[in-house]
């Protein structure tokens, strides 16, 4: 892992120039020699967040292959899948547990026959069985990154109230109306429902009349406190530390990050509960490289050296349960897991609705977004 | 100093003051941009550099956009002047349709695209179709702003040239273009931008080359890699106002004209 | 050329048929761009949405309903803004009324302060108007999120404006009315979209006669004169292009109202989008696109026949 070093180091500023002209060197071959060789047509295609198409999370498979995938970045799963969709060819797919039931619905995906996986027996049994690592019956997903998801807020700028018993009500709170932020989804109603004692499993699934009544109070309630709707974590990120929002639904990552800069921030453990998501790799059926290549990719990001970058790289957990055994441990800490397992345990793992369900909820949502102003 | 020039001045803070604050915060010791600023660094520089992916996505629009807006501005020119300087049955509607481009949502726009290159045509996803999806959006921009140079300027020198016995190519080339020059480098400059801007069309019609906004838009997901793409956007920022400059000194050595009407 | 022929010939005319040829001809390879990505596109657009949608699967058979659904009444009024909407689907018109309002704003901003700056480049610069005109598409090269990002920057709680204020002891908590709201909206879409709207406004302005001006100066016209009888008429053209070059598209935008605009940020384009992806009702999305585009279409050719542009233009031609 000398790339990981090297960037580790340069991120603290002690890279001497002659290493750096030796990177540039090696960015200058790579950027004119791989992509050549990656037009064969039976190359590898990954529909990939931009920022994950590094080598460095996938070393199994160039050790192996030699060569990079060939990456197309997308930045929200629904556009990805609409591409896919329309007839673009990808062997590979990182959606998450929200979205995977989509491809799935679609038909886009092939089962993943875990026994190829070297590594498969060491993912945290909670993601091995999860809805949308498993939908109906098979493995479409094997889990790679995960996170979770509560509140996050700002020690400095919460009232004591909230410090003595956290909760989920902040972001429904008249006394913060414009000073917290939620994530752009129906599950802002959900949550509005667990705030008022029902259980996650109980409001999970909820559609129809039930839902579209729980919009009007919990929904309106939610877009009437927060200051905006976050769709990706650098606005959220940013917007906490500038004072801007004292309280939001967010994932870890923001611990780490807001922390390294010395701003003050904390992690709720909400009475109502905290959540767990996930996303992963699921292999598409329109791909045109060959299967064993695929699973080599799928499997190199289980990898335990994968999980390590990402819980050090940027704040998010990983599916194989050894990767925080040799993550360096402040990293770990700095998410607040101090026991993953144990963590995981208590959190509630995310669950898919059927695509119907998913569907009414995402139109009541923009729906009552529409009316609001 | 008179109102206007002051006007000007407010003007150009407007639109730079923004992008400014940019290059101030990729050079801040920051992962975000807040004040008050921390210190120095040019760790988001070196950071950035490291990221070839980016690098190369910057390399691919600055490939696509330069191309789109030659490409469009050349079929502009020829459309613009049909539809100002000539009468033919149906003009209205043609000039109807030219705006099309701008009122499709892009999404409709690009899914269709995509099921016909991939599904009718069966062309492989790259960098051309992209720009072929570009030069359909930025034509009517081009088109537009070339229209508003050659509407209702005076045709006598044209009618003059002609005249003299000059072939309909060279009157154009000696004639019409140099008049027309104004409308012509705003086209090509708003064809660029249009191009190395445009991220939904990008995202669809692309391959596996992908361009800086889309890039960008899927590094969203990642807080910390935000001070790398500030320190792109400075780079481009001041490279491009850098080579402007060069460019300016270097053709006022070279002509050292005091031609006032320079364009 | 126009000028030398008379109005109202018929193509039997030699000279106008060899004009409409001409014209044919240049106008060709726009055409040949236009047809063979449009024509199809908008064809699928129509299609569609007589067709309907469950989950994946696209029911072809022909169908009024996703027409039927936009405009049937229902007697629950759902209110918004003031107004009372008698719908059965309220949604998409509210976003539309919300859209076209912004749209509207924000070019009725965008000229009034472009025109001053295009009149500066065309009349008070006197050299190095390339370099001028490349100045101001230099901040463009950035891209549109860092700009969006770098308004949130400048807007935001702990942002340049507000750290600036209190640093002058003008104030001394955050202002938290600049970011988030539609003023915010309006501010980043006429930064995005005001160099669209100088070019074309100075390259009209450009071409103005100069001689005309000094005739009329010296007939003893005052400035401000000169400027409502001469220059101004003679811009408008070049002037409303332009506008509708701002106002056609940002009626779709909604990217810059969903960063900017707080919860109340959504847009007519982010349903379309929606229906097309999340919603899985593409066919009423592409019913939704079509007649957001006939709206955008007819107030465009009303606005038109209002401020008299064919006249202007005829005129011109003259």
């Amino acid at each position: 892992m000398n790339r990981l070093k090297f960037i580790d180091r340069m991120s603290q500023g002690r890279v001497s120039r002659r290493e750096m002209m030796k990177a540039a060197a090696a960015f200058g071959v790579s950027a004119t020699l791989l992509p050549r060789a990656g037009r064969a047509a039976e190359m590898l295609t990954c529909l990939e967040w931009g920022g994950y198409d590094d080598p460095a999370y996938f070393p199994a498979f160039m050790a192996k292959h030699g060569v990079q995938p060939n990456f197309s970045v997308f930045s929200g799963e629904e556009e990805a899948l609409a591409k896919v969709l329309a007839g673009f060819a990808a062997d590979i797919m990182h959606p998450c547990n929200y979205s995977v039931a989509r491809f799935v619905t679609a038909g886009l995906t092939k089962p993943i026959d875990t026994a190829r996986l070297s590594h498969w027996n060491d993912v945290f049994p909670v993601l091995k069985d999860a809805e949308g690592v498993v939908v109906n019956g098979d493995v479409v997903m094997a889990p790679a990154d995960w996170g979770n998801a509560s509140v996050a807020y700002r020690p400095d700028l919460v009232e004591k109230d909230f410090l003595d018993a956290p909760t989920w009500g902040i972001l429904y709170d008249e006394r913060y109306k414009g000073r917290v932020s939620t994530l752009d989804d129906a599950l802002v109603i959900q949550i509005g429902l667990m705030v008022e004692g029902k259980s996650y499993d109980e409001v999970y699934n909820l559609h129809g009349d039930e839902l579209r009544a729980a919009a009007e109070t919990w929904g309106r309630k939610g877009l009437e406190t927060a200051r905006f709707l976050w769709t990706d974590a650098t606005e959220l990120q940013q917007a906490m530390a500038s004072g801007e929002i004292v309280a939001a639904y967010a994932w870890n990552d923001v611990i780490g990050n807001l922390k390294e800069q010395g701003i003050p921030v904390a992690y709720a453990v909400p009475k109502e509960g905290f959540f767990t998501w996930f996303c992963g790799l699921s292999i598409l059926n329109s791909g045109k490289a060959d299967e064993a290549a695929a699973y080599d990719f799928v499997d190199a990001w289980l990898s335990p050296e994968t999980g390590k970058l990402l819980i050090e790289g940027s704040g998010y957990g990983h599916a194989n349960t050894k990767s925080f055994e040799i993550a360096d441990a402040e990293a770990v800490a700095a998410m607040g897991l101090d026991d993953p397992i144990a963590m995981m345990a208590n959190s509630t793992v995310f669950r898919t609705p059927d695509n119907a369900v998913q569907e009414d909820q995402n139109k009541v949502w923009e729906d009552l977004k529409a009316t609001h102003f | 100093m008179r109102p206007l020039t002051i006007y000007a001045a407010l003007f150009m803070a407007f639109i730079y003051g923004p992008v400014l604050l940019l290059v101030v915060f990729s050079l801040n010791d920051n992962t975000f941009a807040t004040f008050p600023l921390k210190g120095f660094t040019l760790r988001h520089y070196v950071e950035m550099w490291s990221q070839a992916p980016m690098l190369a996505a910057l390399g691919n629009s600055l490939r696509i956009g330069l191309g789109v807006t030659l490409l469009t501005t050349a079929i502009a020119i020829p459309a613009a002047l049909a539809l100002t300087r000539f009468r033919f049955p149906g003009k209205p509607a043609i000039l109807g349709a030219m705006m099309l481009p701008l009122v499709i949502p892009s999404i409709v726009l690009a899914v269709s695209l995509l099921v016909i290159i991939l599904k009718f045509l069966n062309i492989p996803l790259s960098l051309w179709t992209v720009a072929a999806g570009h030069v359909l959006i930025c034509l009517p921009f081009c088109t537009s702003v070339l229209m508003s140079r050659m509407e209702g300027f005076d045709p006598s020198l044209e009618e003059a040239s002609r005249d003299l016995g000059s072939p309909p190519w060279q009157t154009f080339r000696r004639v019409t273009l140099p008049l027309a020059m104004p409308g012509v480098i705003s086209s090509l400059l708003l064809g660029f931008i249009i191009s190395f801007d445009e991220f939904v069309i990008a995202f669809f019609l692309t391959g596996t080359d992908n361009t800086l906004p889309v890039y960008l838009y899927s590094q969203l997901r990642f807080p910390n890699r935000l001070p790398a793409t500030l320190a792109l956007g400075s780079l481009i920022l001041v490279g491009s106002t850098l080579l402007v400059v060069i460019a300016e000194i270097l053709r006022r050595r070279g002509v050292q004209s005091n031609n006032p009407g320079d364009l | 050329m126009s000028s030398a022929t008379t109005n109202g010939v018929a193509l039997r005319d030699p000279a106008r048929r060899r004009e409409a040829f001409a014209g044919f001809w240049l106008i060709t390879p726009a055409l040949v761009v236009m047809v063979s990505m449009l024509a199809l596109p908008m064809v699928a657009l129509v299609v569609l949405s007589f067709w309907t949608q469950d989950g994946f699967t696209l029911d072809t058979t022909f169908t009024l309903d996703n027409y039927r659904r936009l405009f049937a009444t229902s007697e629950r009024g759902v209110a918004w803004m003031g107004m009372t909407f008698y719908l059965e689907y309220p949604v998409p018109a509210i976003l539309m009324i919300k859209s076209l309002v912004m749209s509207l704003t924000a070019t009725v901003a965008v000229v009034l302060m472009a025109y001053p700056m295009a009149y500066f480049l065309a009349f008070r610069v006197k050299r190095n108007k390339a370099v001028w005109i490349i100045l101001l598409t230099i901040p463009f090269w950035t891209s549109y999120l860092l700009r969006v990002f770098s308004w949130k920057v400048v807007l935001g709680f702990n942002g340049a404006i507000n750290s600036g204020l209190i640093s002058l002891g003008i104030i001394d908590k955050p202002l938290e009315f600049l970011l988030y709201n539609p003023a915010a909206v309006m501010i980043t879409l006429s930064h995005a979209w005001v160099t669209f709207v100088v070019l074309p406004i100075y390259v009209s302005l450009e071409k103005i006669d100069r001689s005309m001006l000094e005739a009329a100066a010296d007939l003893g016209d005052s400035r401000w004169r000169r400027f409502r009888r001469i220059t101004l008429p003679l811009s408008m053209p070049g002037t409303i292009a332009a506008a509708l070059m701002v106002f056609i598209p940002t009626v779709g935008d909604y990217v810059t109202p969903q960063l900017v605009g707080g919860t109340g940020g959504t847009m007519i384009g982010s349903l379309v989008q929606q229906l097309f992806t999340k919603q899985n009702d593409a066919p009423m999305g592409a019913a939704v696109s079509l007649v957001m585009m006939l709206v955008i279409a007819l107030l465009v050719l009303l606005f038109l026949t209002l401020v008299g542009y064919w006249k202007m233009r005829a005129r011109r031609q003259g």
